[in-house]
């Protein structure tokens, strides 16, 4: 009894130094929540794919623009590697900006994952509003708002028959899609 | 005797026709003294208390007609990739969630902006301008690559532009001392074109409605300072850029800036992320009702905008086509202007809507003025050469009003010579109001009076009920108690005025039209015109045209009789 009670005492005065797992981005894009998603192919248009070398501890930077045939030349699936914030996808590729540059990294605006495939097309573009309070001193309370573009239905419409799709971004700076810092 | 009366009545002819010369020549005389002190007060600004109703009477006519395209034409959004139609001008936006997208925070670093050029150059746009000065110490590399992505974009025949304070600016990047490929230095100067983004307010209400055309010194000549960021821009585009640069900056003062029309409708492509209708209508009756006559805020700006997290994430924004097709229809071949917007930067500026929008869309709206009016902008009478041609049209103006307005006097008066316009009581109608009144005691009807005008001033959506009400107990009463001669010639005199103010909105109409498209003069000054009409006719009759009739009568006396004494 004595020891169950000691054992009891530890852990509790030793949880807060424990510190908890980070828990799993419930709201993580499809390209990084799921495993062994792939990258199918460009969707640029045809034109070259800016690519980033670094990684997120040290920072991104520019390392070149090319083709998806560099990237994949026989038009295969690329697998990837790592993403960072649902908008950069890592490739298992170090060569195509040259020496030294460490796996590359490729924008998933230009690209086209398995992930997308499999999830139902989302036409509702995030909201977003600019900043032209001239205090900062408060935080002005935005309503909620519906995206819409023309491919939607008009706002009242969307909120009768379909839950927003808000943007799931993986950062608490990105979380909102209508942000009110 | 015949022969006689045939020359008496030649000679009874020549002599009206004399006498009708003298009244015409007289009544233009009038005329133009009548418009000279019109245009006089119109131009009096001795505490710049003139400036401010104005700069806010331009403000409503945007506000209210900006929408218009034969006051602002703007590109159609439809039609902005057809083959004649000008290039459209994207604003991208830079904001926390864009930074915080590759892992940066404010300040925009180096290394973010050589990332971003890197995707829009997948955008394939005419020109690039960044929004940004570069003037904080950057690591080497950083530095590097984005001259590096820079050098690349030129190369593809992409224009970039960076904003300077001044070209030296451009030094900073060149201490890095980088180099391509092939070992050559690349110069900041050969990849970016330095261009001023300094701003122009009105001193009276701090709105940015006019757009620098250069920025240089007093003291220098015009034409040699760096020229304003959406002028380059759109000069480079042009065909002969150096010929157009020089004319737009030449023979200007170096306060110098041409006026932005404004419309209060969002570009339709916004309504994709904001929270506001994007086509608004701004109605002057608002302004008859005492409602707001400008908008309160613009959610929804009228320039096209990309927030640069939707370029970086298809996440933020997914609804811009499985291949991007909506993506690239909108920038390919655009000018795209990045700028940031973040909270507490205070890059805001006041727009002649009186609402507030990041500094970069100065520079958008700047671009889309040049590019509807084909390069050739409204700019105030200040600063043009010879300045006092366009008073002097000012003048002409007047003076077509004012010979209209003694027109329509002598008519009145012909007709019912006792009163002075159709619009004031008969005698009749004074003569059974004052008893109706006078049934109360003095005291209380003043103080009545003066309770009711106090209610009026209080509570401005009376005013209107309170005229529509007197009007028509006033009319009420004329038609029961003036006789029906007396009516009927108040009818006709009320027909003279409304014909008479036709033909002057004509006559203003066709000077906004000339000025406007012609003389490229911004409406300013049409307010001007339509208060002297309403206005300025009874307040200068009763003085200088009386003073001038005598001054007349006492000449045409002292010609005849007292000149020979």
């Amino acid at each position: 009894m004595k020891r169950w009670l000691l054992v009891a005492l530890v852990s509790a005065a030793a949880a807060p130094l424990v510190p908890a797992d980070e828990p799993a981005p419930a709201d993580k894009p499809a390209a990084c929540a799921m495993l062994n998603q792939r990258i199918l192919g460009p969707r640029s248009g045809g034109r070259p794919l800016p690519l980033l070398a670094g990684d997120p501890a040290h920072g991104f930077r520019a390392a070149c623009s090319v083709p998806w045939s560099t990237l994949s030349p026989h038009n295969q699936a690329l697998p990837i590697l790592d993403c960072y914030q649902g908008s950069l996808l890592q490739v298992a590729n170090d060569a195509a900006c040259g020496r030294d540059t460490g796996p590359l990294w490729v924008s998933t605006r230009w690209v086209l994952t398995s992930a997308d495939e499999q999830r139902p097309l989302n036409r509702a573009a995030a909201c977003q509003h600019l900043e032209t309070g001239a205090l900062a001193a408060t935080r002005d309370f935005q309503p909620d708002c519906l995206p819409q573009d023309k491919q939607t239905p008009p706002k009242a419409a969307t909120a009768q028959h379909a839950p927003a799709q808000p943007a799931a971004p993986a950062t608490p700076a990105a979380a909102a899609p209508n942000p009110s810092p | 005797m015949s022969m006689a009366g045939t020359t008496g009545r030649a000679a009874n002819s020549a002599g009206r026709a004399r006498a009708l010369q003298g009244r015409l020549f007289r009544g233009a005389l009038h005329s133009l003294l009548l418009a000279s002190v019109a245009l006089f007060f119109l131009n009096f600004n001795l505490l710049g208390t003139a400036t401010a109703s104005k700069r806010f009477s331009q403000d409503l006519v945007y506000a209210w007609f900006g929408s218009e395209a034969w006051l602002y034409p703007r590109v159609p959004v439809g039609a902005a990739h057809q083959a004649p139609a000008p290039p459209r001008v994207v604003v991208v936006v830079i904001d926390e969630r864009a930074l915080a997208l590759r892992g940066a925070r404010w300040p925009v670093p180096v290394q973010f902006h050589a990332q971003l050029l890197a995707e829009l150059e997948v955008l394939r746009p005419r020109a690039i301008l960044l929004d940004f000065l570069l003037l904080d110490p950057a690591p080497r590399q950083d530095t590097c690559d984005l001259l590096a992505v820079a050098s690349r974009l030129r190369q593809h025949g992409i224009g970039l532009y960076l904003a300077v304070t001044r070209p030296e600016d451009l030094q900073l990047l060149d201490a890095a001392a980088c180099r391509d490929p092939s070992g050559a230095v690349i110069r900041a100067a050969q990849v970016f074109t330095p261009v001023s983004v300094q701003r122009q307010v009105d001193g009276s209400d701090f709105v940015s409605r006019r757009y620098p055309f250069e920025q240089r010194a007093d003291t220098d000549a015009a034409g040699s300072g760096v020229a304003s960021a959406a002028v380059r821009m759109y000069c480079d585009s042009a065909g002969a850029p150096a010929a157009c640069v020089a004319r737009l900056t030449g023979a200007h003062s170096a306060d110098a800036g041409f006026e932005l029309a404004w419309s209060p409708a969002g570009d339709p492509f916004n309504q994709r992320w904001s929270h506001a209708p994007c086509i608004q209508a701004i109605s002057p009756v608002r302004a008859i009702l005492n409602q707001p006559a400008l908008p309160r805020e613009s959610p929804c700006p009228p320039v096209a905008t990309l927030f640069a997290a939707a370029l970086l994430s298809p996440e933020v924004d997914p609804a811009l086509g499985a291949g991007n097709e909506e993506l690239f229809t909108l920038a390919d071949q655009s000018f795209l202007l990045v700028g940031g917007n973040f909270r507490g930067s205070a890059d805001l500026i006041t727009t002649p809507m009186h609402t507030l929008l990041p500094g970069v869309y100065y520079h958008a709206a700047a671009l889309e003025n040049l590019l509807a009016f084909d390069g050739r902008p409204k700019v105030r009478k200040e600063f043009r050469t010879p300045k006092i041609g366009f008073y002097a049209y000012d003048l002409l103006v007047l003076w077509l009003l004012a010979a209209i307005f003694q027109w329509r006097q002598g008519w009145v008066q012909r007709l019912h010579a006792t009163d002075h316009g159709p619009f004031e009581l008969s005698a009749a109608a004074r003569a059974w109001i004052a008893p109706v009144i006078a049934r109360c005691p003095t005291p209380v009807w003043v103080l009545a009076t003066a309770v009711l005008l106090l209610l009026l001033s209080t509570f401005r959506s009376l005013q209107l009920i309170a005229v529509a009400v007197t009007v028509v107990i006033l009319v009420g009463v004329e038609l029961r108690v003036a006789p029906m001669a007396e009516v009927r010639e108040r009818l006709r005199g009320l027909l003279v005025y409304l014909a008479a103010m036709g033909l002057s909105l004509g006559v203003i109409a066709l000077a906004i039209w000339v000025g406007y498209r012609w003389l490229r003069l911004p409406p300013g000054d049409w307010l001007g015109y339509f208060s002297f009409v309403a206005f300025g006719f009874f307040v200068a009759r009763t003085a200088i045209l009386e003073f001038g009739r005598r001054v007349d009568e006492l000449y045409v006396a002292r010609s005849t009789g007292g000149g020979t004494q």
